[in-house]
């Protein structure tokens, strides 16, 4: 268990490592999803990339990043609401989003080195976030 | 063993696998058993051949360089050894780039697809997919919208365009043409809309006369015309020393038989009738025969054949132009029919001047006497300017009103039309492309006593046809504009018993050029188009 601070003589539940982590997080996404579409752009020039296969890659984008700001969203909030609720919901939000992850490290049409790398760090980025928010309801609930 | 056959089949129907291992590939092995030269990866090729060789033609040989890692084989040649020697080497060959491919879940990606062997049953699809000029480089699966069909392939075994060879059961239409000399070959397609009339030899003998093909009536009729058959029109018996008879019964066919020493019944003319709709549809053909017969001396016959071609629902009447007049070729004309406002098809080519609907006039005979001339007219040609006439011998005993009507119908000929067609091919229902022919009328003489109600003559009918160019400056189509029939009078004076005169009769058709000259036309000066792009001043508009 992480060492509790007190403050007004008050324990104070949030977790900043894993406040420090969503903000990192956010960034990073924006990054990420910048980097795959134009990937996705320029497999669809440079190799033979049929619509449907296109369709679905880019289909699956979008909702990777509806669901990647809508857990941010809420993950943050519950940690710094001190709030069980938001903080599980994202933790499950996190399990499609990590589906996802690898659906683009391992079963995209074409995986270039750059989606290995960027989609290595995200999971990496995913791992530690979701042993954090486990800590952090624990804490909250407990 | 029943599946292991069946994937043996299989093998065989999708061709040969795809060889992907880069150190069996060897591009530069042509020769088949036999060491090609400078190719360091033949496997023909002994230690002894490559001493010999002065470089490697292929130095590497790779997979896709976009992959990430792959097998690379390396074939070099070693100088410095004493025999030089082949050098080979099998290596991981690493992309550095960050955009090379890691994997791929596609597997068509990365290599050509191996072609689909055509079998009994997907080669009606592979023609349909292949079968044309053109075809996309995808396959149709991917595509989301696949091309309409064309809506006129439906129907396209019945629809003819102009010269397309006129298709029959088993083969096409023919029409026996002398090709080089001038026998007959009987590979001449016979063309849609396209007329053709020919004449050739053919040999053929008493003795063998029914075992000849050609000259057998069966030989033209029997290929129908898809779904077309061909009928028997008429037949015409011609007989040794060429006089022709028209048999009534058409309906029964004659075989080349040997009668006396003679071979009757064999065809020495055959003239195809096909009617069509204006879609391209052939809906009736029928056949005309002249049948003759030969003698024992007789070693070749002449054939000669026809075809032409008429649009139901009309009648054949040549056009004289299409769609300008064509000099030399007859002036159409017609009437309109009492009480119609428009002139109806068949009504109108039946009531024509002549039975081809031609304009015509009075033809000069040998024997000029206007009286006794034998009612023979000819037809007004486009373009030329003709004149014809006759020699009327007036006795004391004529009368005049008898006498002016016989003049009348001599010069005007039984009906004299209303309406000129003002192009060639004008069509009877087009009222606007028929011309009203104007009727003027002069005399001779100015009536200087009018006391007297003399009777008037014709003697002159002058037919004035005034035409114009009409379409492009390079192409010009004569069009007729005015029709102008003057008809003359002269008053016919009583003679004194006895005495006679002579007064000539003239007919004559003058064709005059009434085109307007060329205008000169010049291009526009060129206006400066200067004009802000719509969203110059753009966060204020």
């Amino acid at each position: 268990l992480l060492p509790l601070e007190t403050l007004n003589n008050s324990y104070q539940l949030s977790s900043i490592p894993l406040q420090l982590l969503f903000y990192i997080n956010q960034f990073y996404y924006i990054f990420y999803f910048v980097v795959t579409l134009t990937m996705i752009v320029y497999k669809s020039h440079v190799f033979s990339y049929p619509d449907q296969f296109l369709a679905l890659d880019l289909t699956l984008l979008c909702i990777m990043a509806t669901l990647e700001v809508l857990r941010l969203y809420l993950g943050s909030r519950g940690n710094l609401a001190e709030d069980e609720g938001p903080l599980g919901l994202s933790l499950a939000i996190m399990i499609g989003s990590i589906v996802l992850s690898v659906y683009f490290l391992v079963w995209q049409t074409y995986v270039l080195k750059v989606d290995v790398i960027i989609n290595s760090v995200l999971l990496l980025m995913y791992g530690l976030e979701s042993v954090l928010q486990v800590l952090t309801i624990a804490a909250v609930v407990g | 063993p029943s599946k292991a056959r069946d994937t043996a089949w299989e093998r065989v129907r999708s061709g040969p696998a795809p060889l992907t291992d880069v150190a069996k590939l060897c591009v530069c092995d042509l020769l088949v058993a036999q060491c090609d030269v400078n190719c360091c990866c033949d496997p023909d090729c002994s230690a002894a051949d490559f001493s010999l060789f002065t470089t490697c033609s292929v130095p590497i040989v790779t997979g896709d360089s976009h992959l990430c890692s792959q097998k690379a084989a390396i074939y070099s040649l070693d100088t410095d050894a004493n025999p030089p020697e082949r050098v080979f080497e099998l290596v991981d060959h690493v992309n550095p780039s960050v955009f090379c491919i890691h994997a791929t879940n596609y597997e068509q990606a990365l290599s050509f697809s191996s072609p689909e062997i055509p079998t009994a049953e997907n080669f009606d699809e592979l023609l349909k997919k292949f079968g044309s000029a053109t075809f996309r480089a995808e396959p149709d699966s991917w595509s989301m919208n696949s091309d309409v069909p064309d809506p006129s392939d439906a129907n396209e075994t019945y629809r003819y365009e102009y010269g397309v060879p006129i298709q029959t059961v088993d083969a096409f239409l023919r029409l026996p043409s002398p090709v080089v000399s001038s026998w007959c070959s009987d590979a001449n397609p016979a063309g849609f809309l396209v007329h053709q009339a020919t004449k050739c030899v053919r040999s053929i003998s008493v003795e063998n006369c029914g075992n000849i093909q050609a000259v057998s009536m069966l030989f033209y009729i029997n290929s129908s015309i898809l779904a077309v058959n061909i009928s028997v029109q008429s037949i015409v018996v011609q007989s040794l020393n060429g006089m022709r008879t028209l048999l009534n019964s058409s309906s029964v066919l004659r075989h080349p038989m040997i009668v006396d020493e003679l071979c009757i019944n064999i065809v020495l003319g055959v003239s195809y009738h096909i009617t069509y709709t204006d879609t391209g549809e052939i809906i009736e053909a029928a056949a005309s025969f002249v049948l003759g017969a030969v003698n024992k001396e007789a070693l070749t016959i002449q054939q000669s054949f026809e075809i032409n071609f008429t649009q139901v629902n009309t009648n054949p009447v040549p056009f004289s132009g299409n769609p300008g007049y064509v000099v030399g070729l007859a002036v159409r004309a017609g009437f309109k029919p009492q009480g119609y406002p428009f002139p109806i098809a068949l009504l109108l080519s039946a009531l024509n001047t002549n039975k081809y609907g031609q304009l015509t006039i009075l033809q000069s005979t040998a024997n000029q006497d206007c009286l006794t001339a034998q009612e023979s007219r000819t037809p007004v040609l486009f373009g030329y300017n003709m004149i014809s006439g006759c020699k009327l011998r007036i006795t004391a005993a004529m009368n005049c009103q008898p006498l002016a009507q016989v003049l009348l119908d001599l010069l005007m000929g039984q009906s004299f039309p209303e309406y000129v067609a003002s192009f060639g091919n004008s069509q009877a229902q087009d009222v606007l492309d028929w011309v009203p022919i104007t009727h003027l009328h002069t005399s001779e003489q100015r009536i200087s006593n009018t006391f007297q109600s003399s009777c008037q003559i014709p003697v002159a009918l002058e037919i004035e046809v005034k035409w114009t160019k009409y379409g492009s400056l390079v192409n010009p189509q004569a069009r007729i504009v005015n029709v102008t029939a003057t008809t003359t009078t002269t008053t016919l004076k009583q003679l004194p018993l006895g005495r006679e005169r002579t007064i000539p009769i003239t007919t004559s058709v003058v064709f005059t050029d009434i085109s307007s000259p060329a205008e000169p036309g010049y291009k526009a000066w060129p206006t400066i188009n200067a004009k802000l792009p719509h969203d110059f001043f753009f966060p204020f508009v």
